[in-house]
């Protein structure tokens, strides 16, 4: 399995997570180096979304360890982890991310204001990231007003904009057709290249989980194999 | 129909623990909604009852065929240091088979009088020299046909027409509410009071204050239903289901809600009724069957409320119906018109022009400004929502702001209810309390009110009748506005005025012996009447707003919870959520609550009433406060809910 290394950015030992009687992790050993990705496959219901919550600091492992750049993660109390989230990491889901009632810079700086940038200054820098991801004009509309492809590279943009350390995907492509998808998944895998950002990537489609660096497959709460990408 | 009322049943069972809470707080609203305006609808027909059952005290002047003669006067006496109301009615027979009045077992002969149960006790407790000397030989009891109210005092005697001289119509001689100079009747039908007409209005714009926030409280309720199902049924839209299939489901699913609420708010309507029986107005308290509404208007609010229901949850689904996406899918929504402010503005101007025209025209008014404050609100809120998003500096300002221009309509319900009691509050702190107090007050000084022709005679004859119940006093004659009146100083306590009243109770038919404080009394009962329905309205309306405030506050952090919680996985504090969310509260009920308070004082200024009372700042003050109070504590119950739906770990699409 991937072990810790020198560069690496953010490391899970051990990591056990029980629900009631079921296991969904039964000690997973994962690490990402930094700028690299990671991408993570298996059936419904294996384990790989909560392993992914387990290491962005959403859920807390029963058992195990989780360190970003050797610091221990996981024993954060939860406004700690937050804010780790907030400035440290970034988010892709397939859903629902955006907030509807604010157009689309605004929902971009949403990360900067929550870290105390002024309103304007705020929108004025998530504007930037509009143009490179070809949402040029498109600053004032509101995610109602969005096709699928492009409220994901708004969402894309707001993961980017606070310049995480690490971004988290959760089936980013998964509501989106096989070409918008393709699109999507480049830009994210070059944009995170571009600010030296690292990858965790959930998908169970093999051509998405090709974009990574390396891809691993959970099944029944264990790291089965590490697939060559 | 029938398959889409089959699958609104399905779903409705089948909508598992947060479905049924949703339903079940769709259901106690409607109920609460059905059972105050069931007690609206109560006030009002209960006056109208009352003012039946004391019609026949308020002699109609029979200009041929009269069968008896009535003449009615208030009576007092002191009791335990409280003055007591004694309603005294003589009748006198011209023909022989005169009707007996209503409640009575027959008409009286000559010196026997019928007493009302309350007062057969209260003869039974004083000596006779103080109260029971004024009546005839007690006779029989008076049933409740007779009266107003349970614990009324009334007395019945009858007299020989010598001794009931007719002389100019019987009108009230304007000295006393409820005095009546000897009248020739043709039978008991009478006539409604004016006393009985200003209760009747005074209820009929109690109800225009209370149904309105009622009918916008039970359209939230209504709406919560469909907030709940918008997505579920844009699903259903998506699978193929016609327009007309989903309302069609929607409307069935409502009104399966409305009707279960509107049942269970008339149980309790019912189950009530003893209790509201208590609540003293018009002098008591009440007959548990003036206070039934009866079948049909029963009927009418059970069917009504759930119509109302189903209407506004169609009017809530709309969106959903025009296009399967349309709940998903949100779009810039299109900025409310200018037209809701120009109508408010009309209404206003409107009430200025013509409020004085009448009291069914003011009613109308102020009836339309409250509903043109309803109108307004939204409008006034996606102005204020504008407003804070472009001057935010901070991000739950933004969220709040942003929130606020993306659905006005649904923050105004949230402080809706509010504003419109502030609304209340601001007419009701306008409208002085007349002073009831003010003015001479001798307790030893009776007046009674007669003639030029009959004051020697009066004069004389209460002279004698005093010195011969051995009553310490001094009687003298002066003008009385346009009549004359007899003035008696008594020396002594309350058992001697009560002797002295007793001695000159009948001494001139129709005008009871009575004190300055005697003569206030009715305007007292009043003045404490309207503070009372002042109260009731006011505690009725805030626990609707306050209701209204909780509901629209819970199911708002529920329809957005997916976003919330997104929100919270990407490392957004709760506490910012929680102001984002305040501050959508907040923001408008200042505005709005402050804007709705001074609506209320303008039809009030114009009514003349300018001047505001102690009480009414005071009542105010307390309004401002409660409803400030309850809102924040209302919105604060929906903090444990935001707190729920943000540590839900898995984003999850409903």
């Amino acid at each position: 399995m991937t072990g810790p290394s020198e560069t690496t950015v953010l490391a899970g030992t051990g990591l056990v997570k029980r629900f009631g009687p079921t296991v969904a992790l039964a000690g997973v050993d994962i690490a990402v180096r930094a700028g690299g990705s990671v991408a993570i496959m298996g059936p419904s219901g294996s384990g790989k979304s909560t392993l992914l919550h387990c290491l962005a600091g959403i859920m807390r492992p029963d058992d195990g360890a989780v360190t970003l750049l050797g610091q221990r993660i996981d024993t954060l109390n939860e406004n700690r982890r937050s804010e780790l989230r907030r400035t440290r990491f970034g988010f892709l889901f397939q859903f629902g991310q955006l907030l509807p009632e604010l157009p689309a810079d605004e929902n971009v700086a949403l990360p900067l204001m929550l870290d105390g940038v002024p309103a304007q200054r705020a929108v004025q820098q998530a504007r930037t990231w509009f143009g490179p991801l070809g949402l040029g004009g498109m600053e004032r509309r509101r995610p109602g007003e969005l096709s699928g492809g492009q409220a994901q590279r708004v969402a894309l943009a707001r993961a980017l904009v606070s310049g995480p350390s690490v971004i988290f995907a959760d089936e980013p492509t998964g509501a989106l057709d096989q070409a918008t998808g393709h699109d999507t998944m480049r830009l994210l895998v070059e944009a995170a290249r571009h600010h030296g950002a690292s990858l965790i990537l959930v998908t169970h489609d093999q051509r998405v989980a090709a974009w990574c660096d390396q891809v691993v497959e959970v099944r029944d709460g264990r790291l089965t194999q590490e697939v060559a990408a | 129909m029938s398959a889409s009322l089959t699958l609104a049943w399905r779903l409705l069972r089948g909508g598992g623990r947060r479905g049924w809470l949703a339903s079940g707080l769709t259901v106690a609203t409607v109920a609460v909604t059905t059972g105050l305006l069931l007690f609206a609808l109560a006030g009002n027909l209960a006056f109208g009852q009352r003012a039946d059952r004391e019609a026949w005290r308020a002699p109609k002047a029979a200009a041929q065929d009269a069968v008896a003669v009535e003449a009615v006067a208030p009576q007092y006496a002191t009791v335990g240091g409280a003055t007591q109301r004694i309603t005294d009615v003589r009748l006198a027979a011209l023909k022989p088979g005169a009707p007996a009045p209503p409640g009575a077992p027959g008409f009286p002969r000559p010196g026997r009088t019928y007493v009302s149960p309350a007062l057969a006790d209260l003869l039974k407790r004083m000596p006779a020299d103080q109260l029971a000397d004024r009546f005839g030989t007690v006779a029989g009891t008076l049933g409740d046909a007779a009266l107003t109210r349970p614990g009324e005092l009334v007395a019945v005697t009858g007299a020989k027409p010598s001794e009931l001289p007719v002389r100019g119509g019987g009108a009230d001689l304007g000295d006393q509410d409820g005095a009546y100079e000897p009248t020739p009747i043709a039978g008991f039908a009478g006539r409604t009071s004016d006393q009985a007409v200003s209760y009747q209005l005074l209820t009929a714009l109690a109800t225009v204050l209370l149904v309105v926030p009622l009918l916008v409280f039970g359209g939230a309720a209504a709406r919560l239903t469909v907030a709940r199902r918008d997505q579920r049924l844009a699903a259903l839209r998506l699978v193929g289901a016609t327009p007309r299939q989903v309302v069609a489901m929607t409307t069935a699913e409502a009104v399966l809600t409305g009707v279960l609420g509107a049942v269970v708010g008339a149980a309790a309507y019912a189950a009530s009724l003893p209790l509201i029986s208590r609540i003293s107005l018009g002098g008591g308290t009440w007959f548990v069957s003036d206070l039934w509404v009866g079948v049909l208007p029963l009927l009418g609010v059970l069917a009504g409320v759930p119509l109302l229901v189903g209407v506004s949850a169609l009017a809530g689904l709309r969106r959903v119906v025009v296009s399967p996406l349309g709940v998903a899918r949100r779009q810039t929504p299109k900025a409310m018109t200018v037209l809701r402010l120009a109508g408010f503005v009309a209404v206003l101007v409107g009430f200025a022009v013509a409020g004085r025209g009448g009291i069914a025209i003011a009613l109308f008014f102020l009836g339309a400004s409250f509903l043109a404050l309803t109108l307004i609100g939204p409008w006034v809120v996606g102005v204020l929502g504008r407003i804070t998003a472009a001057t935010a500096r901070s991000p739950q300002r933004l969220l709040a702001g942003r929130r606020l221009v993306d659905d006005p309509k649904s923050a105004w319900r949230t402080v809706s209810g509010v504003a419109l009691t502030g609304f209340i509050a601001g007419f009701l702190a306008m409208v002085p309390s007349f002073a009831t107090d003010s003015g001479p007050s001798e307790p030893g000084r009776l007046t009674i009110v007669t003639t030029a022709d009959g004051l020697p005679h009066a004069e004389s004859a209460a002279r004698q009748r005093l010195a011969a119940a051995h009553v310490p006093a001094r009687v003298t004659a002066g003008a009385h506005g346009k009549t004359r009146a007899m003035t008696v100083r008594v020396d002594g306590g309350a058992a001697e005025i009560n002797r002295a009243k007793t001695a000159l109770a009948d001494i001139v038919p129709g005008h009871a012996p009575t004190s300055d404080a005697d003569n206030r009394i009715t305007d007292r009962v009043l003045m404490g009447d309207i503070g009372t329905g002042t109260r009731i309205v006011l505690i009725a309306s805030f626990l609707v707003a306050i209701a209204s405030a909780a509901i629209t506050g819970v199911s708002s952090v529920l329809d957005r919870r997916q976003t919330y919680a997104l929100l919270r996985l990407a490392g957004t504090p709760l506490r910012v959520l929680n102001r984002a969310r305040r501050l959508e509260t907040l923001i408008p009920l200042v505005v709005m609550g402050g804007g709705a308070i001074l609506t209320g004082m303008f039809p009030s200024l114009l009514f003349g009433l300018a001047g505001m009372s102690m009480s009414g700042v005071v009542t105010l003050l307390i309004c401002v406060a409660c409803g400030f109070g309850g809102v924040i504590a209302a919105s604060a119950l929906s903090r444990p809910v935001l707190r729920a739906v943000t540590t839900e770990p898995v984003p999850r699409p409903d």
